[in-house]
């Protein structure tokens, strides 16, 4: 399946008709390219989009809980690089490591948890600038 | 000073395997007795005061509840990777679900309720109508076996109980899966038709069927076990201003029911807990008609309105049934419960006074009741935000007098002292339900708030 192209004003213009016949103020859309947010207001609407490049930078999220422990315990490396399949580290449950993967590639500039910290599902762990 | 024979494992930390009031109210409950708490949260629940409180806080999983707080995998993820030596799972979600309390105990932990045997055979109606009877519980007439899938031996049964009656699925509650018949033409439809819901609903198409009381009120009765075969009764309460089946007002005691009739029925509940082993804390549900009483269910768990009772009873119910996990021996005796004084709690639910439909939304301001005789069970706080995801039940306020007219003035008071901005909520709802002639006499039956709900509506 091909993924919709939001930039494209005719599916602009067909999303703006639907809302507007459903009575819906507004819908924003955020996707791996950008971001597209329709405003309708009394009969007029407003468009605006914007690619992911000046967006913030994307937070890796713990899948589950368990003892972070990043790939190098050290953050003196950072920033650097990293592609979307690498491993950042695990979550240590017991003797199982669960390897937690970049899903983004960019810049790798924060790391925010401390290695050894319980982490719950959700708690964010890593800070990945997309490269412009 | 307190005992401990036998060889369950102790714990020092308990995860509560909830959230809401009842995260709050276990979480006091475990500190008061110097024990260390494990907090575990959906998405929707990462704000939660009471995780500020415990010793650890942990999300387990997504705002829905089924991959959260029905998670059983990542609940006991949790309690492995926060060393907890128990498991509570309040009431609700988890807390009757015997294959969670057996993992549990697999897992090497304790399950804070009813050992997962007791809770099988609870949740099978036919099973514990077998064990009530056996104790001398008195029953619904109605045979103690599922009924036979040959309908002219149905037919025959239904006679022989005599019309009308209702068909229940025997691993059903809460209202689901039953059908009340009132003539024989009516009886094949109704057997169809439950049987399939009960496939659907419960995995099941077992029925059984019992007589169909027609002015019944609820009345249940609180029991308390330890693993050592004591087990005592702490009175009785009355549930039945129902709304679709869900509980209202509460109150402690059941008003206008004599001791000498309630007494044989307190000690037989007690009987059928010795019978079959039961530990940890329990009610008996029973219908009430004409002076008589039915058992319909037994919960194996804490329930909503515990509060009624301990106030009542003057027992913490929550940290006897701790005890009682970790081993310790009951420390009263029969002979030592006295309840006194009268008690009721007001459910306030995040719903619109008139549809009672849910109300999601930031708790913009709070005022909760205080005083003499009034306690307020509650997680919620001014900025609070009420989720979609969950059960409606924001607080319970529960106050208790010397005497019934004096708790009714009490909640009154402590009624109109509570304001909840930002949100509907049912308090309007609650003010005048407590102002209407025949609450205030007590004594109603289980219909009796949904024919007040359409004399109300009428114009």
């Amino acid at each position: 399946m091909s993924a919709i192209d939001f930039s494209d004003p005719k599916t602009i213009a067909f999303l703006t008709e639907a809302l507007t016949a459903a009575g819906v103020d507004g819908l924003e859309i955020s996707s791996a390219s950008g971001n597209l947010r329709i405003v309708v207001s009394g009969g007029e609407s407003h468009v605006s989009h914007g690619v992911k490049a000046s967006s913030k930078p994307a937070v890796i999220k713990a899948p589950m809980a368990g003892i972070f422990q990043p790939r190098n315990s050290a953050s003196a490396d950072l920033p650097h690089a990293v592609a979307a399949a690498d491993v950042l580290g695990f979550l240590r449950v017991g003797d199982v490591l669960v390897p937690l993967q970049a899903g983004h590639s960019g810049v790798l500039n924060r790391r925010l948890i401390e290695p050894g910290t319980l982490v719950g599902f959700g708690d964010a762990l890593f800070e990945i600038e997309a490269q412009s | 000073m307190s005992s401990r024979p036998d060889k369950r494992p102790m714990f020092d930390t308990v995860l509560i395997a909830n959230r809401g009031e009842i995260a709050t109210r276990i979480q006091r409950a475990c500190h008061d007795l110097g024990l260390k708490t494990v907090a575990v949260c959906s998405e929707a629940d990462r704000d939660a005061s009471y995780g500020k409180s415990a010793d650890v806080f942990l999300c387990i999983g997504p705002s829905s509840a089924s991959k959260s707080y029905l998670n059983k995998d990542a609940i006991l993820l949790a309690a492995r990777l926060t060393g907890a030596g128990a498991i509570h799972p309040g009431y609700g979600f988890l807390s009757e679900n015997a294959a969670f309390a057996e993992a549990i105990e697999a897992a090497g932990l304790v399950f804070i309720g009813a050992n997962a045997a007791s809770i099988a055979t609870m949740g099978d109606k036919i099973a514990a109508k077998r064990v009530m009877l056996a104790a001398g519980v008195p029953c619904v007439p109605g045979p103690n076996t599922a009924l036979p899938e040959d309908q002219s031996l149905v037919e025959q049964i239904a006679l022989d109980i005599g019309y009308p009656v209702i068909i229940k699925a025997t691993g059903g509650g809460g209202g689901r899966g039953m059908r009340v018949v009132t003539e024989p033409a009516r009886l094949p439809d109704a057997l169809a038709l439950t049987r399939e819901e009960a496939r659907q609903a419960f995995g099941s198409p077992a029925l059984y069927m019992e007589k169909f009381l027609q002015h019944p009120r609820h009345i249940e009765i609180q029991v308390l076990c330890d693993a050592h075969g004591n087990a005592v009764w702490l009175g009785h309460r009355d549930c039945s201003m129902q709304r679709r089946h869900q509980k209202v007002v509460e109150e402690a005691p059941a008003p206008g029911i004599a001791p000498e009739i309630i007494g044989p029925v307190g000690e037989a509940c007690v009987e059928a807990c010795r019978q079959i082993g039961y530990c940890g804390v329990g009610t008996f549900e029973f219908l009430y008609e004409n002076g008589a009483f039915y058992f319909i269910e037994m919960n194996t768990r804490l329930q909503v309105e515990h509060p009624v009772t301990e106030l009542t009873a003057g027992i913490d119910i929550v940290q006897q049934q701790i005890k009682a996990a970790q081993g310790i021996p009951l420390e009263l005796t029969q002979q030592q419960v006295t309840c006194g004084g009268h008690s009721f709690e007001c459910r306030i639910n995040a719903e619109d006074p008139e549809t009672f439909m849910s109300s999601a939304g930031v708790i913009t301001g709070l005022q909760l009741p205080e005083g003499e005789g009034i306690r307020v069970d509650t997680h919620i706080h001014a900025g609070y935000k009420v989720s979609p995801y969950y059960d409606s039940l924001i607080a319970k306020v529960i106050v208790h007098a010397q005497t019934r007219v004096e708790a009714l003035a009490r909640m009154r008071q402590a009624l109109a002292d509570t304001r909840v901005d930002g949100i509907s909520t049912n308090i309007s709802f609650l003010r005048a339900l407590l102002e209407d002639a025949a609450f205030a006499k007590g004594e109603t039956d289980i219909h009796y708030l949904e024919q007040w709900l359409k004399q109300r509506a009428t114009p």
